[in-house]
C-alpha cells in the first residue's frame, strides 16, 4: 500500500478546521494543565534556589587565638582545604573581622562607638561542598590537634567553633519538607492534567465515532485510522505547551525583578537553564499525554 | 463464497442469537435472509463481517477462515466485502462524491484511481447529477444509492445489506432492489437481510429463513413465507 502522507496532513488540518471548537477546547485544556504543571515547576526551581542559597550560607567559623603563629594557621588551613568535605577556607584577620562587624552593626552606632581596641578574634571560615555534612566536619576539626593548638579558647574548643548548631538542624529539616512538598505537588498536578487531557481527547474522538465506524467498515487499517488522531493530538499538545511556556517565561521575566526589588534578602531567580528544563518537560509531557490519551481513547473504537 | 458450519452465537449465556447454522452461498448468488426482528439476521451479517466471532463453529468467507483470522488482517477482509445499512451511515459533512471517495482514500488508493472510479460508480447508481450534494440535501433513496455506491466502488466480490430498504417507501425500495440486482449481474455475490415481504415475493430469489436463531427454510426462487 502506498503511504499517503499528503492524505494525513490534509486530513489533520481539515479535522482541526472542521472541529475547531473541539480542537480549541483540547488546546485550552492542555494549555491550562501544562500551565499549572509549569507554574509548580517554576516555584519548585525558585524555592530550591532559595533553599540552596540558604544552605550554602552554612559555614564553620574557626576562631583563632590572638598571636597564633602564622605557620600554624597556614598548616591548619592547608589541612582543612585538603579535606574531601571542604569546598574552601577563607582566612579572616582580626582587622577584617572588625571591619565586617562595623558594617553589620552600622545601624547601632553606639555599640560601634563603645568598642575599644579589637576584641574580635581572627578566624578561618570553612565552606562545605555539602552543607548537610556540617556536623561531621565540626567533629573532625575538634579532633584535630593543629586546631586545639591555636584555638581561641583552647580550654573549651566548643566555643572556638561557630556554625549555628541548632539552626542548622532545623534548617535542614525545613528544607527537606519543602522539597518533598514541591515534588508531591508537581506529581499530583501532572496526574490531574493527564486525566483532564485524556478526557478531552476522548470527547473529541467520541464526537467522531461515526466516522471511525465507517472507516473500519470499508476496511481502513487501524494505524490508518489512528494516525490523523495522533497527529492532531500532537499538534494540540504542542500548541498548548508553547502557549504555557510563553506565558510562564514572560510572566517570570516580568515579575521576578519586581519581587526581587520588594524582598531583596531572598535570592529569587529562575535561570534560563531552569526555564529550558521546564519547557522541555512541558513539551515532552504534553506530547506524551497527547499520544497516550489518543491511543487509549481510540482503543475502544478500534476493537475488531 | 460463504460457508458456515455448526455456527452458534451466544451474546448472553442462556439464549442463542444463532444456533447450529449450516449455510453455503456460492459465488454470484443473490440471497434474501428473512425473519422477524431478533431472529438472528443482523447477527448473521455481523458474523460475516467479523465484527463478532461465533461461539462455536467455523465461518469461511472468500476462502478465509474467519475464526482463525488475525485481527490485523480483518481490515483487508472488509475490503472484499461491501456493506449497506438501513441507516445509510454517510458522513454528513462530506458530499456524495466525497463520501464515496472516502472509502477509497482510507484503503490507500491513489487520487488518480479515485478521480476515475468515483464518478463512474455514481453514474452506475444513477446519481451523476448529485455528486456535489450533501447527504441532508438528498432523499432517503438517493442516500441509500450513495451508500451502495460507496460499498461497491471498490468492486468487492461480496455485498452484504442489512435492511437496505427498511427506511424507504415501496417505490424507492424497488429501485434499490433493481440496482442491487444489476450489481449482482456483474458477478458480485449479494446477501440481503430484510423483512420487506413484497420485495422478497416479487424478486423470486433464493430465500434463507431464520427463526429464533435457526435456519428453518432454505429455498431457491422462494417467497417471504411468514405471516406477520
Amino acid at each position: 500500500m502506498s503511504i499517503n502522507v499528503g492524505y494525513f496532513v490534509r486530513e489533520s488540518i481539515q479535522n482541526f478546521r472542521r472541529n475547531w471548537v473541539m480542537s480549541i477546547g483540547a488546546v485550552v485544556t492542555i494549555f491550562l494543565s501544562l500551565l499549572l504543571v509549569g507554574i509548580a515547576m517554576s516555584f519548585g526551581y525558585i524555592a530550591s534556589g532559595i533553599v540552596q542559597s540558604v544552605e550554602s550560607k552554612v559555614t564553620i567559623q574557626v576562631f583563632l587565638k590572638d598571636g597564633a603563629p602564622v605557620a600554624d594557621v597556614d598548616a591548619l588551613q592547608a589541612t582543612l582545604v585538603s579535606d574531601p568535605l571542604v569546598k574552601g577556607v577563607d582566612y579572616v584577620s582580626k582587622d577584617e573581622a572588625l571591619e565586617k562587624f562595623k558594617t553589620d552593626m552600622a545601624e547601632s552606632p553606639e555599640i560601634v562607638a563603645n568598642i575599644r581596641g579589637n576584641p574580635l578574634p581572627a578566624s578561618l571560615d570553612v565552606t562545605l561542598k555539602d552543607p548537610r555534612e556540617v556536623e561531621a566536619m565540626v567533629a573532625k576539626i575538634k579532633a584535630n590537634p593543629q586546631f586545639t593548638k591555636i584555638a581561641d579558647r583552647p580550654s573549651n574548643p566548643e566555643e572556638s567553633l561557630k556554625y549555628g548548631q541548632q539552626v542548622v538542624k532545623k534548617l535542614f529539616a525545613v528544607t527537606r519538607i519543602i522539597r518533598f512538598v514541591l515534588i508531591g505537588f508537581v506529581i499530583v498536578l501532572a496526574v490531574v492534567s493527564l486525566i483532564f487531557i485524556n478526557n478531552t481527547i476522548r470527547i473529541a474522538i467520541y464526537a467522531r465515532r461515526k466516522e471511525i465506524a465507517i472507516m473500519r467498515l470499508v476496511g481502513a487499517s487501524n494505524w490508518f485510522i489512528r494516525t490523523p488522531f495522533f497527529m492532531e493530538g500532537i499538534l494540540q499538545s504542542l500548541i498548548g505547551a508553547v502557549l504555557a511556556i510563553a506565558l510562564i517565561s514572560s510572566t517570570t521575566a516580568w515579575l521576578l525583578p519586581k519581587v526581587r526589588e520588594a524582598i531583596p534578602f531572598l535570592p529569587l531567580t529562575l535561570s534560563s537553564g531552569d526555564m529550558a528544563q521546564i519547557s522541555f518537560v512541558l513539551v515532552l509531557v504534553g506530547i506524551m499525554i497527547g499520544l497516550i490519551g489518543s491511543g487509549f481513547a481510540l482503543r475502544r473504537y478500534l476493537k475488531v | 463464497m460463504i460457508r458456515m458450519r455448526g455456527v452458534d452465537m451466544y451474546y448472553a449465556s442462556d439464549k442463542p442469537a444463532l444456533t447450529d447454522c449450516d449455510v453455503d452461498i456460492e459465488q454470484g448468488e443473490f440471497v434474501f435472509l428473512v425473519g422477524h426482528s431478533g431472529s438472528g439476521k443482523s447477527t448473521f451479517i455481523r458474523l460475516l463481517l467479523r465484527e463478532i466471532l461465533p461461539s462455536n463453529g467455523t465461518i469461511t468467507v472468500a476462502g478465509q477462515d474467519l475464526t482463525k483470522m488475525k485481527s490485523w488482517k480483518v481490515p483487508y477482509l472488509r475490503r472484499n466485502i461491501g456493506c449497506v445499512f438501513q441507516d445509510f451511515k454517510l458522513l454528513p459533512n462530506k458530499t456524495a462524491s466525497e463520501n464515496v471517495a472516502f472509502a477509497l482514500e482510507v484503503i490507500g488508493k491513489s487520487r488518480h484511481v479515485i478521480r476515475t472510479q468515483v464518478p463512474e460508480v455514481l453514474r452506475l447508481v444513477g446519481l451523476e447529477d448529485k455528486i456535489d450534494s450533501y447527504p441532508d440535501e438528498l432523499s432517503g433513496g438517493e442516500q441509500q444509492r450513495v451508500s451502495i455506491a460507496r460499498a461497491f466502488v471498490n468492486r468487492p466480490p461480496l455485498l452484504l445489506c442489512d435492511e437496505p430498504t427498511g427506511n424507504l417507501d415501496p417505490q424507492t425500495s424497488l429501485g434499490i432492489m433493481k440496482l442491487l440486482e444489476r450489481i449482482n449481474k456483474t458477478g458480485t455475490t449479494v446477501v440481503i437481510a430484510t423483512h420487506d415481504r413484497d420485495m422478497v415475493d416479487s424478486m423470486r430469489k433464493r430465500v434463507i429463513a431464520l427463526e429464533s436463531g435457526r435456519v428453518v427454510r432454505d429455498q431457491d426462487r422462494g417467497v417471504y413465507g411468514y405471516v406477520d
